[in-house]
C-alpha cells in the first residue's frame, strides 16, 4: 500500500543519472503565475496531467502569485537551467519592461509551448442603453465620463482594450478597478459598473442566462460559441489594425535549457494539448487553441509584445517607453 | 423527486460515502495544521482527481472543506496557534480555556457548534439560495466599504484593556495589508525596493507569527513549569448548554451565511463579525469575554462553518466563488466537463442536490470525528513545554513556508513573531492587528472603487450612501456602533 | 492583570520606536502618491500610518507619565535566558535553512533547542528531533508536495530512487 503510493506520489522516473537522456529523473516543478482558481491556474492543471502521461514524470505544481506574476517569474529565471523547473504563465510578463515592473521577460525563456489565446468581448449589463458597438461609442461621446468600465489595472486585458478603442474611437469613460476579470464581471451583474471588456470564456455562460449583453467581439471572425455576436471589424474595420489580439497561456523553460529537454518537453505539452478532453474544455471555455512552440511562439510573442507595448505607450499608461527595450513598432 | 434522488447519492453510493468521510477526516487535520490549508489540498486534489468521475472528486474535496474550516479550530484552543484565518476568533475564549484545563470542554463546543452552524448554512443554502445570492450581488462598492469599515470598528472589541492601543494595533495590521504592488494602479508600496515583497506579506505569516511564535516565547517564561492537567470527563455539551446558546448561536449562523455568500468576504471575517456581536449582545458571560467565555467559541465556530454552506450559494447559483475554495471548485467543475455559470441549476440540477447532499453528510461526519479522538489531541497540551515549544516553533516556520514557498514569508513570520512578543509584554493586543490585516484590502479596493465611481467626490457618495436602502442599512449600523458609547455616557452622567 | 496606569522594563523605549516607525512610514506613503486623489493608491497607507503616529504618540505620553514598576527587570520579565536562547536558535534556523536544507536545520534546530530547555538526554534529544522532523517532512513535503528547500541534500534524487527502489520501474 505505501509502496504504489510512494510510487504514485513519484510517477517513476527511468533509472539512471540525471542526463538528458533519462530526463526526467525526479519531479518537475512547475511554477504558476496566478492563483488557484484563475483562468492560468484552470488550465494548466488541465493540461498537465496529459503531458506528464506522455513524459513519464511528475510535474508538482505550485501557485506562486503576486508582483502581477513577476515574482513566479523571477523565481524560474534565477533557478537552474535544467528542465526540473517549469513556468506556467500568462501574457503578462512581456509588459513587465515597459510597466516597471521588473527587467526580465519571456525573451529569457524558452516557450514549451503557447497553449492558447482568448477572445476579447465587450459587454454590457442587460438594461444598457445600447446594443452595438458604434451605438456603445455614441452613446459614450454624448455621454462622456458617465460610462464605468471595468478594469485589471493597468496591463490588463480590459486596458488594452480601451487603449485600442481609444486609439481609434476617442472616448472618456471612468475605469473602476478590480482584482481580475471575475470580481469585476460580478460587479457588472451587480451594476456597480456598466460595461466589461473581458475574455469570452468568463463571460459565456453569464451571456447566455441573460445577465450581461455581448455588445462585439473584438477579434477578426465570429465565434462558434456566440454565433450571433458580430466581430467588431464587422462595423468597425479600423480595428483590423490590431486584431486578432488576446491573453495567452504558454509554458516556459529558462533560456539555456538543454535542446534535448526542451524538445522532450515541447513533445510532451504539444500532445497534451492535443488530447481530447482538454480541447473540450478550452471549447467550452471560449478559448482559441494555439498549442504552437518554437519559431512559431517565438514569433508570436514578439509580435504580441511589439503592438501591445506600443498600443499602451500611446494610451500613456506604461511607465517606459518600448524603445528603450528595442521593442519594435508595429 | 428528483432532487430528493440526487440528495440522497452521496448517502447510498458506498464509495461516495467513503470518500466525503475520508476527505472530512483528512480535512480536520488540513484545517489544524498551520500553513497547510483546505485552497492548498483543494488545488492538489484537482491534479489527484483529474481522471475520476465529478461526483466523487466533488465529495472528496467537499469533504475537505468542510473538516478543514472545522478542524482549524483545534489548534487555536490547544496552542493559541489558528490552523487557518477562520479560527482566529475561537483562539480568544477557546486558548484560556485550554491554559485552565477545559480544553476537552471548548473542543467539545466548538465541534457541536460548528455542526449546528454548518447544518444552518446547508439548509440555507438548499431553499434559498437564489435569493441569497440576488441579495448578495446587490452590494455596491460603497456597501463592501462600509462592510469593512464595520469590521474595523471591531477593534472594540478585541482590545483588551486599552482602547488606543488596540487602535494603534488595528492600523499597523491595515498598513501590513497595503506593503506590495498595489493591485488597481500597480503602484509600489512600501516595497522599499525590494522586489520579493511586491508580492505582499503574507497573511498567513503574519498570523502565524504573531500568535504561534510570540505565544511559543511568552510560554518559555515559565517553561519548567508543568503543563495544565487537563479535565476530559466532559466533552459532548449538555443539552442545556446547548439549547441555552440556541438563540446566539442561529444569529450568527445568519452573520456566517450572508458573510460566506457575499463574494469577496469569507469565513475569517464571518467569525470575527460574529465573535463582535457575541460581545456586545451578552450582557452577563458566566466568564468574561477574552478568559474563557463559552460564547465566544459558540459565536465564530458556528459562523464560520455556516459561511461555508454561504459560500456555495453564489458558486451554485451564479457560478461567482463565494471564498478562496468555492474558486477552485469552480475550476474543477470546468476541468470535469461542466459549465459553472447561471445555468447550471437549470441545467444540472442534480448537481445541486448532490453538493448539498454531500455537504450535509460531510457535516454528520464532522461532529462524528470531531467528538472522538479529542483525548488524544488533548494530551498534546500535556507535552512537557520544554519539547512542546520547539516543535511549535519549527511547525509555524514550516507552515509560514508552505503558504507561497518562500523563504521571504518566514523571515516576515519570525519578524512578526518577535515583535508580537514585545508588543504582547506591553499591553497590545494582537487581534486587532490580524483584522486590520483581513480587511485591509476590502477596506482599500472598495473605498477607491467607491469614490471613482462617484467621479472622486465625497458628496456624491454620501448621497449614494442615504439613496440606497442597503448602504443606509450598513451605514446606520456604523453610526450606532460608533456613538452608541458616547450616548451610553452622556446617559450615564445624566443619571449621576 | 497588568494595571494601565504603570511602565514595564523597556516599555517606553519600545513605545519610543513604535512612534518612530510610524512616522517613518507616514513619510513612505505620501511618497507612494501624495495628495494626488481621494482614490490614489496612497491614500489608505497614508490615514492608517497617520492613525499609527497619532495613537503611538498618545500611547508615548501614556507611558512617560506613568510611574515604572520596580520589581521587574529586564533580564527576568522581559528577555529571560529561555527567550534569548530561543530567538537565537531561529535567527540561526533562519540563516541556515537555505543553505543547509530543511531537514538538517529543522533536525539541529529541535536537538539543540530541546537539549538546552529540558536539559533530557542527548539520547532523548536526538531521537524524538528525528522523529518529528521526519513526521512533519512526510505530512508538508510528501503529502502536500511543498518544495522545501533541499540544501545539501539531494532530496528530489533520493525519493525518486526510493520510489525505484518500493516500484521497480514502470
Amino acid at each position: 500500500m505505501k509502496r504504489t503510493a510512494i510510487a504514485a506520489l513519484l510517477g517513476l522516473g527511468i533509472a539512471g543519472s540525471a542526463m538528458a537522456q533519462s530526463y526526467p529523473s525526479k519531479e518537475i516543478q512547475g511554477i504558476i503565475q496566478w492563483g488557484a482558481g484563475g483562468s492560468t491556474d484552470v488550465v494548466m492543471r488541465a493540461v498537465t496531467p496529459h503531458a506528464e502521461a506522455v513524459l513519464g514524470g511528475k510535474v508538482v505544481m505550485q501557485n506562486v502569485t503576486g508582483g502581477v506574476g513577476a515574482i513566479a517569474l523571477n523565481r524560474v529565471a534565477d533557478g537552474a537551467a535544467d528542465g526540473y523547473t517549469l513556468l506556467m504563465g500568462a501574457e503578462n510578463p512581456l509588459l513587465y519592461k515597459v510597466m516597471g515592473l521588473g527587467q526580465k521577460d519571456y525573451s529569457d525563456f524558452t516557450p514549451i509551448n503557447i497553449i492558447a489565446r482568448g477572445i476579447p468581448i465587450i459587454v454590457a449589463k442587460p438594461d444598457a442603453p445600447f446594443n452595438t458597438f458604434p451605438e456603445m461609442i455614441a452613446y459614450i461621446k454624448a455621454n462622456p465620463r458617465a460610462v464605468k468600465f471595468g478594469s485589471t489595472g493597468p496591463g490588463g486585458l480590459p486596458s488594452v482594450i480601451t487603449a485600442m478603442i481609444n486609439a481609434k474611437q476617442p472616448i472618456q469613460v471612468t475605469a473602476v478597478p478590480y482584482d481580475g476579470d471575475g470580481p469585476a464581471l460580478t460587479a457588472l451583474m451587480g451594476g456597480a459598473i456598466d460595461v466589461m471588456p473581458a475574455v469570452l470564456g468568463a463571460a459565456i455562460e453569464n451571456i447566455r442566462a441573460g445577465r450581461m449583453k455581448p455588445i462585439a467581439i473584438m477579434d477578426v471572425a465570429p465565434n462558434a460559441a456566440l454565433p450571433n455576436v458580430k466581430p467588431v471589424v464587422e462595423t468597425n474595420p479600423e480595428f483590423r489594425q490590431y486584431l486578432p489580439w488576446g491573453p495567452f497561456f504558454g509554458v516556459f523553460v529558462k533560456k539555456g535549457t538543454p535542446a534535448d529537454i526542451v524538445t522532450k518537453l515541447q513533445a510532451a505539452y504539444n500532445t497534451g494539448a492535443k488530447h481530447p478532453d482538454f480541447q473540450k474544455l478550452m471549447d467550452n471555455r471560449g478559448f482559441l487553441m494555439m498549442n504552437i512552440a518554437g519559431k512559431e511562439a517565438d514569433d508570436f510573442l514578439a509580435k504580441w509584445q511589439s503592438t501591445t507595448t506600443w498600443l499602451l505607450q500611446d494610451a500613456g499608461v506604461t511607465k517606459a517607453s518600448p524603445a528603450q527595450f528595442n521593442i519594435p513598432k508595429p | 423527486m428528483q432532487a430528493v434522488s440526487a440528495f440522497l447519492i452521496p448517502f447510498l453510493d458506498i464509495q461516495l460515502l467513503g470518500l466525503v468521510a475520508a476527505g472530512t477526516f483528512a480535512g480536520i487535520y488540513i484545517g489544524a495544521i498551520p500553513g497547510l490549508s483546505v485552497t492548498m489540498a483543494v488545488s492538489i486534489l484537482i491534479s489527484f482527481t483529474f481522471a475520476w468521475p465529478v461526483y466523487p472528486a466533488l465529495a472528496l474535496m467537499i469533504g475537505i472543506f468542510m473538516g478543514g474550516v472545522y478542524g482549524g479550530s483545534r489548534t487555536a484552543i490547544l496552542l493559541n496557534i489558528p490552523g487557518a484565518p477562520a479560527a482566529i476568533a475561537t483562539g480568544l475564549d477557546g486558548y484560556p480555556m485550554a491554559k485552565k484545563g477545559e480544553a476537552g470542554e471548548a473542543i467539545g463546543i466548538t465541534t457541536v457548534m460548528s455542526f449546528f452552524g454548518g447544518a444552518v448554512g446547508i439548509i440555507v443554502l438548499a431553499v434559498a439560495a437564489p435569493m441569497v445570492s440576488e441579495f448578495a450581488l446587490k452590494f455596491q462598492p460603497r456597501d463592501y466599504m462600509l462592510l469593512a469599515v464595520l469590521g474595523i470598528l471591531l477593534v472594540g472589541s478585541l482590545s483588551g484593556e486599552s482602547l488606543i492601543k488596540g487602535i494603534f494595533a488595528g492600523a499597523f495590521g491595515i498598513l501590513i495589508g497595503t506593503v506590495g504592488l498595489d493591485p488597481l494602479t500597480i503602484a509600489d508600496r512600501f516595497t522599499f525596493g525590494f522586489s520579493e515583497l511586491r508580492g505582499g506579506i503574507s497573511f498567513v505569516a503574519v498570523m502565524i507569527g504573531m500568535f504561534g511564535i510570540s505565544e511559543a516565547l511568552v510560554q518559555l517564561h515559565d517553561v519548567n513549569k508543568a503543563a495544565v492537567r487537563q479535565q476530559i470527563n466532559r466533552i459532548v455539551p449538555s443539552w442545556s448548554t446547548i439549547t441555552k446558546y440556541l438563540p446566539l448561536s442561529l444569529r450568527c449562523s445568519g452573520i456566517g451565511v450572508i458573510i460566506g455568500a457575499l463574494p469577496g468576504t469569507g469565513g475569517d471575517i464571518a467569525a470575527l463579525m460574529a465573535y463582535d456581536h457575541a460581545k456586545r449582545t451578552t450582557k452577563n458571560p458566566e466568564v468574561p469575554f477574552g478568559e474563557g467565555a463559552r460564547e465566544g467559541l459558540v459565536a465564530p465556530e458556528t459562523a464560520n462553518n455556516a459561511a461555508v454552506g454561504g459560500a456555495f450559494i453564489p458558486m451554485m447559483t451564479l457560478g461567482i466563488p463565494g471564498d478562496a475554495v468555492t474558486a477552485i471548485m469552480i475550476g474543477a467543475l470546468f476541468i470535469h466537463g461542466l459549465n459553472p455559470g447561471p445555468m447550471l441549476m437549470i441545467d444540472k440540477p442534480d448537481m445541486f442536490w448532490f453538493i448539498v447532499g454531500a455537504l450535509t453528510l460531510a457535516n454528520v461526519f464532522m461532529l462524528i470525528f470531531g467528538l472522538t479522538g479529542i483525548r488524544f489531541f488533548v494530551k498534546v497540551v500535556e507535552t512537557p513545554r520544554s519539547v512542546l515549544i520547539p516543535v511549535i516553533i519549527l511547525l509555524s516556520i514550516v507552515g509560514a513556508y508552505a503558504v507561497k514557498s518562500s523563504l521571504v514569508d518566514v523571515y516576515w513570520m519570525l519578524g512578526f513573531g518577535v515583535l508580537g512578543y514585545f508588543m504582547k509584554l506591553y499591553g497590545f493586543q494582537l487581534g486587532p492587528v490580524i483584522l486590520g490585516v483581513i480587511l485591509s484590502r476590502l477596506l482599500d479596493d472598495n473605498w477607491r472603487r467607491a469614490i471613482i465611481s462617484d467621479q472622486e467626490s465625497l458628496p456624491m457618495l454620501l448621497k449614494g450612501i442615504v439613496t440606497s436602502p442597503l448602504s443606509l442599512v450598513l451605514f446606520s449600523a456604523v453610526l450606532f456602533i460608533l456613538l452608541a458609547p458616547l450616548w451610553r455616557k452622556v446617559t450615564a452622567r445624566r443619571a449621576a | 492583570m497588568r494595571e494601565g496606569q504603570t511602565r514595564r522594563p523597556g516599555e517606553a523605549l519600545f513605545v519610543g520606536f513604535l512612534t518612530l516607525a510610524s512616522l517613518g512610514l507616514l513619510i513612505k506613503a505620501y511618497g507612494i502618491a501624495g495628495f494626488e486623489a481621494l482614490s490614489s493608491p496612497g491614500a489608505l497607507p497614508m490615514a492608517a500610518t497617520a492613525v499609527m503616529l497619532l495613537s503611538a504618540l498618545i500611547i508615548l505620553r501614556q507611558t512617560i507619565k506613568a510611574p515604572a514598576i520596580r520589581t521587574e527587570t529586564i533580564r527576568e520579565h522581559i528577555l529571560p535566558a529561555a527567550v534569548v536562547v530561543a530567538m537565537v536558535a531561529i535567527t540561526a534556523y533562519a540563516f541556515l535553512l537555505e543553505p543547509l536544507g530543511f531537514l538538517i536545520t529543522s533536525f539541529l534546530f529541535l536537538a539543540v533547542l530541546i537539549r538546552v530547555l529540558s536539559g533530557r538526554s542527548l539520547f532523548f534529544c536526538v531521537w524524538s528531533s528525528a522523529a518529528c522532523v521526519l513526521l512533519i517532512y512526510v505530512v508538508f513535503r510528501i503529502v502536500f508536495s511543498v518544495l522545501m528547500p533541499e540544501g545539501i541534500v539531494p532530496e528530489r534524487e533520493i525519493l525518486a530512487w526510493l520510489g525505484r527502489l518500493f516500484g521497480g520501474g514502470r
